[in-house]
């Protein structure tokens, strides 16, 4: 699902809409690491729902530039069709600025709640179907994205990531990132049922690499952002009791809700990038947890 | 009677010797005096086993030619050609049409023309006005070719399809298939040509049943291996039943009859997602050897090196058409792993990389690499040595989808052995 336009070669500048996130300022991270010319552009920097946004931005790109939109409210700010408004009014700047300034490269970061929540396993063909607001947001962003990218002659690729946990979440929602900073602080970790739910949860650097993936590789299409290895919200819990050096029980509770499962078939990626290795859950969970240690040693 | 063939592609050449075999005087003619030519030499163009032999016992029998005239003593005339398919499994059915008019302009009065070439519905009924002049009539018959079982399947057929407009065989056509005994079963033009894409839609659907349930035992810790000698003795099922363990189907024909399924769905409102799931599950299974690559040894070792047996996309033919060996080969060169490949017998292949090398000795391309994948189940494969490859590879691994080799002894000097349709191995120290 994949086509690579070059062989690999560093973007001449990657432009991060969104650089404050957890995606965002992870991915700066790892291009300062690889020595790539990057800039990164937060919200407080550029409100994209305020009035000439589109302009500020435009001004600030450039014809070679590669940009990175992860720039979004999500579901953790709200569900609600207002949080589905803004976050379309941010993608409407960003097409309005390409249509004013294009660039070389887009990469969009989505996310897998495009997909039917029946999708099993999931791949770049399975339909897009999405049951939720924050899905529905993410499909018309990709949609209008493609439009203007299409019209203005620019290299679009849409990446559609599965539950990311890592150090720096900002978010702290359900599964390994709250297990790892709740846990050890509350010596328990709750669980939704008995965790039975098995999820892919990639790692954050994971994401990063893969993105300069595609940015070396002025990638384009569709591509899933997963292991391919899925592991239950218990295994995940009862990983982070067994690595942390504090005492933590794994508590079930009451089932609310059925148990849904969802898989990936990871072979579009496999197939564009067959030397990409994923981060296994033990170990990017050891890293999280010591991420978190030094953070709280810190403060 | 004599009997033309004209078309010498595999189809037809295979044809022909098997009913010079049966006793009939054949003429084989082809619009290539070329081709004529290096079949006359004994020059094969397809992999068949068998077939230079049948050819070279038919002796007299069977004339070759690229001389239309040589076809007028023919009361009996198959079209034989095979039919060319696009990358997008299209058929281009111009070569029938014109070895059709040859056929029309050559026969005798009253001759039988039959259409044996892969033509989709209603394709026989549309030619019967260029044909059906002097009292010649125009019928079509299923093939049942299958690469590298071609010669046994044309000299034992387990039965004859026959597409007629009246329902009645014409007798010349009756009398040479009478010869082959086996049932002979006449239908309409529509059905007899539905039929044949119901043959391979029925094969795929067994395929894809198969490799699901293969891999839902690799994941729950079951032996595939283990359960199809159950399922053969179910009488719904069979003992001829496709129940091995493979990686999705190959070739062009069952590709090029699933996209006559969907094509004729389309127009007429049928609902035809099964067949888009048999795809997708095809492509799936597919890249499994590039899962099992990718797990244990790819974006784990800096310059990885795999050897790869096979580039055809079955044993005893040279295709290479939707081949699970080149596309892991191509993949592979292509992100820059070195790829040495052996196969005894496919066409040439092309994969632009300098990353990739074809090589004449299977231990050649094992020579330093960190993993082997058999990707095509040729029966020299099979008598392999483990202990030689063990020797010859630098590293452990083993991807052998169809369990060519002997699992115990894989094991037995170190190698990680994986198969299809049971687990992963453990990763060695683990």
């Amino acid at each position: 699902m994949l086509t690579h336009a070059q062989e690999a070669a560093p973007p001449s500048r990657t432009v991060v809409l969104g650089s404050r996130g957890f995606v965002g300022s992870t991915l700066l991270a790892h291009l300062s690491q690889l020595d790539w010319p990057a800039e990164g552009i937060s919200s407080q920097a550029l409100d994209l729902t305020a009035d000439g946004a589109a302009e500020s931005l435009a001004a600030q790109l450039r014809a070679n530039d590669s940009l990175v939109f992860v720039s979004g409210l999500t579901p953790d700010r709200g569900k609600d069709a207002a949080t589905f408004e803004r976050n379309i009014r941010m993608v409407r700047a960003v097409a309005e600025a390409l249509a004013l300034q294009p660039v070389a490269h887009v990469v969009n970061i989505g996310t897998d709640a495009v997909y039917s929540d029946d999708a099993n396993p999931v791949r770049e063909s399975s339909c897009a179907s999405p049951s939720s607001l924050h899905g529905a947001m993410h499909l018309a962003r990709e949609v209008i994205l493609t439009d203007v990218c299409r019209s203005a002659g620019i290299a679009l690729v849409l990446l559609r990531p599965s539950l990311l946990y890592g150090p720096g979440d900002t978010h702290n929602g359900y599964g390994p990132n709250r297990f790892a900073r709740n846990g050890p602080a509350e010596g328990k970790i709750g669980l939704f049922g008995e965790g039975e739910e098995q999820r892919d949860h990639v790692f954050i650097e994971d994401v990063a690499r893969l993105i300069s993936a595609v940015l070396e590789r002025g990638s384009t299409g569709v591509v899933n952002v997963a292991t391919g290895t899925a592991a239950s919200f218990r295994e995940a819990a009862e990983l982070v009791a067994e690595l942390s050096p504090a005492e933590i029980a794994v508590e079930g509770t009451p089932r609310a809700n059925p148990v849904t499962h969802r898989h990936f078939d990871i072979a579009a990626t496999r197939e564009a990038f067959p030397g990409f290795g994923w981060t296994p859950l033990r170990d990017g969970l050891e890293r999280t947890l010591a991420a978190d240690a030094g953070s709280a040693a810190r403060a | 009677m004599t009997v033309g063939f004209l078309g010498l592609s595999h189809l037809g050449l295979v044809s022909a010797a098997a009913a010079a075999a049966k006793g009939y005087d054949v003429v084989g003619f082809d619009e290539s005096a070329a081709h004529v030519e290096r079949l006359r030499r004994g020059e094969l163009t397809v992999v068949e086993p068998g077939l230079a032999e049948l050819i070279a016992a038919a002796g007299a029998r069977l004339r070759l030619t690229s001389d239309p005239g040589d076809l007028e003593t023919c009361e009996l005339l198959y079209v034989s050609v095979d039919v060319p398919t696009d990358e997008h499994d299209a058929s281009d059915p111009a070569p029938v049409e014109r070895l059709l008019l040859v056929a029309a302009e050559q026969a005798p009065a009253g001759a039988c023309v039959v259409v044996l070439s892969q033509v989709e519905p209603g394709f026989t009924r549309a030619q019967r006005g260029r044909v059906e002049r002097d009292g010649r009539v125009l019928c079509y018959q299923v093939e049942t070719l299958v690469f590298g079982r071609a010669v046994e399947r044309a000299l034992e057929p387990e039965r004859f399809i026959v597409g007629v407009a009246d329902s009645v065989i014409p007798e010349r056509l009756r009398a040479h298939l009478e010869a082959f005994g086996c049932p002979i079963l006449a239908m309409g033009y529509e059905s007899a040509e539905l039929c044949k894409i119901a043959i391979n839609a029925f094969l795929v659907s067994s395929i894809s049943t198969t490799n699901t349930l293969a891999e839902l035992s690799e994941a729950i810790g079951a032996d595939w291996a283990e359960i199809t000698p159950a399922l053969r003795l179910d009488r719904r099922i069979g003992e001829h039943a496709y129940l091995g363990a493979g990686l999705g189907f190959g070739g062009s024909n069952l590709s090029r009859d699933l996209a006559t399924i969907e094509r004729l769905a389309r127009a007429t409102g049928v609902d035809a997602g099964v067949v888009a799931a048999w795809r997708a599950h095809s492509v799936h299974r597919r890249a499994w050897p590039l899962r099992v690559l990718h797990e244990r040894l790819l974006g784990r070792t800096a310059r990885p090196r795999v050897a790869i047996w096979g580039l055809a996309y079955k044993e005893d033919t040279q295709s290479t058409r939707n081949s699970p060996g080149l596309a892991l080969a191509t993949t592979l060169a292509a992100a820059g792993t070195e790829v040495a490949a052996y196969d005894p017998e496919a066409e040439p292949v092309t994969i632009v990389s300098p990353s990739f090398r074809r090589v004449d000795d299977p231990f050649e391309a094992c020579a330093d690499a960190d993993a082997l994948v058999l990707a095509t189940p040729w029966r020299s494969f099979r008598d392999s040595e483990p202990a030689a490859i063990a020797d010859a590879l630098e590293g452990r691994l083993v991807v052998d989808p169809y369990g060519l080799l002997d699992a115990g002894r894989m094991a037995a000097v170190g190698l990680e052995h994986a198969r299809l349709g049971v687990p992963l191995p453990k990763v060695s120290g683990c």
